[in-house]
């Protein structure tokens, strides 16, 4: 219903009908008025005809009265007098109502005509004066006046007896015709009285009516408000209109208050309602959107698929002194006014924070699930004892993470150092992880690294900085274990379980720093699956060849594993190019990688060779530079043979971006400082473009230091002494 | 609907139809999937520059355009158009899925938009309510 629309007629109404029937009451009054002045004047009227009525026999008796008294000889003066007064009071009243306008009937002038014959004859009675008598001895006598004086007595006389029937008659229908006229009158009277009266009553009902219809409107207003009212307090969304200018209006959801944390909506812009809280591109964005929703060019369902504030991520103040994000959803809702075009734009806007973090949730536990599945998939393909021997060497490298944070520290420096062996001790287990194609495991662990990697950036460390790396140790442990025991599963389904010596199917947990390993475990399923992966992963064509693998001693095992691993890394992502610029060089499509692990002189020599790239010393110094590991004073005054020992550099990497194999500048030094720790030697060659070559060289295994891995986390910072670089 | 007026012998004129896209296989895809009787292609453009010379000679009244292209995109290329000729309808058809290129393409002078990859049904409701 047009509320405003009702109420707009019902006014008019209103005042129609009230000006009309004061109208009809003015006109009613003023007919009224005057029909009361006729009334009273035809009533005065009235009266003196009645009176007049009477005149003609009265002015008979008393001409007869006179005529007598003369001829009797009494006394007429009395007489004399009544007359004059009657003959008087004749005139005056036959005048007065000659002079009324309506009363002009026929008969009036009739009867004013025949009392106008009556005057010549009663002037000389009227004018007499004296004795008419005259006294003698014989009696009294008439003198001679007297006797005119009688005579004009009896004329007179004989002329009212002659006339006194017709002038009663004629003043009789006068009396007659004015008293028609008054009962006329009176009856119109009434009759505009009691038309007055009905108006009044309308005026009345009609009052009562617009009085009644008012209320009932007033009252459905009322509660539209308060429907409206408790509308905007209930609803869980936030409503609002935005005007032409982009401003919002004066009137809003209660849910607005809450979702926004301000009350002051009113003529705020849409831009200034998000400043602050949604990143420039996004505020601008939006502006552009809204600005859309008042133009014509498109379609409300076009609008609304295009609408970029579906999901808003948002940051709020939490009112604890810092921010939280949240997701709110906006809707838009063109309001066309009634001559077409865009009057308003209605806003709706709810808070999907929980719907959003659920679906995230969901996501999540979906991503965990296909992992589990992957992962087992995987872990089926992995040899259980290759699987035991990772676990087993991880967890000995978590708890050698777990006592690197322990260690008390107290210095940027030393706080620096210890970020520096989680760093690469982490590294080496995401790459057995990757190896094995654990990529829950790995994934894991790289998201570790990244937190280490946001603490290097840090200007200053404290102790503090490092409890959410404990947190995500334990999540490992924990994941860790759940692997352990899925792998525990695995292996009781698997056909001859337990029938070997040693059963793979109970990894044992180690029970010192050390494993006690099997000699002449076979790497190269790993080594080979690992290089798949990175083949895969990175578009590359390379062949992997191994030998010599199953030689390696049990003390050197992981070690070589771990070089490997790295240097295939590098190999994949570095040295090995794709096809297509293999093939401009007129090299194989596919590389060749070779790994050769022979005992020699020394005690054992593990060669690891690519047909790649090779390594440019002026790109490692442009790396080393960018990665301000050294200045570029330095770089330039640097030789080649320095150049090369860059790889072995901490921090140190080609790569600007991070990614799960390369980039983090942890890798060869690593490996370096693992073979030093094992009391070894390595040495780097290469040609650009055609090749790059390490070669390892580690003492035989008794002579090795021990504890191999512990080693590995220590040493100085600097290039390891046993090294040797060179570009062929 | 646009474009569908009669000429002076009283023949019902086509909607001229000019499709913008650097994917050879794309504007196939479009020409041929277009169900549209009164829809007369005009021309085929791979980028925005050529999508302009064919503009100047053809005169069509709607364009399907692509966003990501050689030389000059597409956003680029409707700002143009559009002060070519007002009245012309563009529908952006591009693989750029997030909205703030959408709402970048409708504020250019765009009227509408639809996401790659789309079926023969969506394209043809696109079209359908351009022609609205």
């Amino acid at each position: 219903m047009n509320v405003a629309g009702a109420d707009r007629n019902r006014r008019l109404i209103t005042a129609g009908a009230g000006t009309a029937l004061a109208l009809v009451m003015g006109l009613a009054l003023l007919a009224g008025f005057r029909l009361a002045t006729q009334i009273r004047s035809s009533i005065t009227a009235l009266q003196t005809a009645s009176e007049l009525q009477t005149y003609p026999s009265v002015l008979t008796q008393q001409l007869t009265a006179l005529r007598q008294r003369l001829e009797t000889r009494e006394y007429t003066g009395q007489a004399h007098e009544e007359l004059a007064g009657t003959v008087a009071r004749f005139n005056s009243d036959i005048r007065r109502l000659t002079k009324r306008s309506d009363g002009q009937s026929p008969q009036l002038q009739d009867a004013a005509r025949m009392w106008q014959a009556y005057r010549p004859v009663l002037a000389p009675i009227l004018a007499f004066s004296g004795e008419p008598y005259i006294d003698t001895d014989s009696g009294s006598s008439l003198s001679d006046g007297g006797k005119m004086y009688y005579g004009d007595v009896r004329q007179a006389q004989l002329l009212a007896k002659q006339n006194v029937g017709r002038l009663h008659r004629l003043l009789t229908a006068v009396t007659d015709s004015l008293e028609e006229q008054t009962s006329g009158a009176a009856a119109r009277l009434r009759e505009l009285l009691s038309g007055g009266v009905l108006a009044a009553l309308v005026l009345a009902a009609a009052a009562l009516y617009l009085q009644l219809t008012r209320a009932r409107h007033e009252r459905v207003a009322r509660e539209a408000q308060e429907q409206t009212r408790d509308i905007l307090k209930t609803v869980r969304e936030g409503f609002f209109l935005l005007d032409a200018d982009y401003r919002i209006g004066t009137v809003w959801s209660e849910a607005l208050t809450h979702i926004f944390g301000r009350s002051d909506f009113a003529g705020l812009s849409f831009e200034k309602l998000l400043e602050d809280r949604v990143p420039p591109g996004t505020l601008a964005t939006a502006v552009k959107y809204i600005k859309l929703l008042w133009g014509d060019r498109a379609h409300e369902n076009l609008m609304k698929s295009i609408n970029p504030l579906g999901q808003l991520e948002i940051s709020m103040d939490n009112g604890r002194g810092g921010k939280e994000t949240r997701y709110l959803q906006f809707d838009f809702h063109r309001v066309v006014g009634p001559k077409g075009g865009v009057k308003h734009v209605l806003c709706s806007v709810g808070d999907i924070t929980s719907n959003v973090l659920l679906a995230k949730e969901l996501q999540e536990a979906q991503e965990n699930a296909n992992a589990q599945v992957d992962m087992m998939v995987g872990m089926l393909h992995v040899d259980p004892l290759q699987l035991g021997s990772f676990l087993d060497t991880t967890e000995t490298g978590l708890r050698l993470i777990n006592a690197i944070l322990k260690e008390p520290a107290r210095t940027d420096a030393e706080f620096r150092k210890k970020l520096g062996g989680l760093f690469r001790e982490l590294h080496s287990i995401k790459g057995e992880a990757s190896a094995l194609n654990l990529m829950s495991i790995a994934h894991r662990v790289h998201h570790l690294e990244d937190t280490v990697g946001e603490l290097k950036k840090k200007a200053e460390l404290s102790g503090n900085d490092f409890l959410p790396m404990v947190l995500k140790l334990d999540e490992l442990l924990a994941h860790l274990r759940g692997v352990r025991e899925m792998a525990t599963r695995l292996t009781a389904l698997k056909p001859g379980a337990g029938s070997t010596a040693e059963p793979a199917a109970a990894p044992s947990r180690p029970t010192g720093a050390h494993t006690v390993r099997r000699s002449g475990e076979d790497l190269s399923p790993i080594l080979q699956a690992l290089a798949e992966k990175l083949a895969k992963d990175h578009r590359k064509s390379f062949r992997l060849s191994l030998s010599g693998l199953a030689d390696v001693p049990a003390a050197y095992l992981a070690t070589v594993k771990d070089c490997v691993i790295q240097m295939l890394r590098n190999s994949a992502v570095h040295g090995i190019e794709p096809s297509e610029a293999r093939r401009v060089q007129a090299k194989a499509d596919v590389g060749a990688v070779r790994v050769d692990f022979r005992r020699s002189s020394e005690g054992y020599e593990l060669m690891f060779e690519d047909d790649g790239a090779g390594i440019s010393p002026q790109l490692l110094k442009d790396a080393a530079v960018r990665k301000n590991i050294i200045t570029a004073a330095e770089a330039a005054s640097m030789d080649t043979r320095t150049a090369m020992a860059l790889v072995f550099r901490p921090g140190f990497s080609t790569q600007d971006e991070v990614t799960m194999d390369a980039g983090r500048g942890v890798g060869m030094d690593v490996v370096a400082r693992t073979v030093y720790g094992l009391g070894g030697k390595i040495g780097v060659s290469t040609n650009p473009g055609r090749f790059t070559r390490f070669k390892i060289v580690l003492p035989p295994a008794g002579e090795a230091r021990s504890g191999e891995r512990a080693d590995r986390m220590s040493g100085p910072q600097g290039l390891p002494p046993g090294m040797a670089s060179g570009v062929a | 609907m646009i474009g569908s007026q009669k000429n002076g012998s009283g023949v019902r004129r086509s909607l001229r139809l000019l499709i913008v896209d650097d994917s050879n296989i794309m504007r196939r895809r479009i020409e041929r999937s277009q169900q549209f009787e009164e829809l007369e292609v005009v021309g085929t453009a791979a980028n925005g520059i050529e999508a302009l010379e064919i503009f100047h000679k053809t005169d069509p009244d709607m364009v399907t355009m692509d966003l990501t292209m050689p030389q000059m995109d597409g956003i680029e290329c409707i700002s143009k158009l559009v002060q070519l000729k007002p009245a012309v309808r563009i529908l952006v058809i591009s693989a750029l899925a997030d909205k703030a290129t959408a709402v970048e393409a409708m504020e250019r002078g765009a009227n509408g938009f639809l996401n790659k990859p789309f079926t023969d049904r969506q394209l043809n409701e696109a079209i359908a309510e351009l022609m609205s």
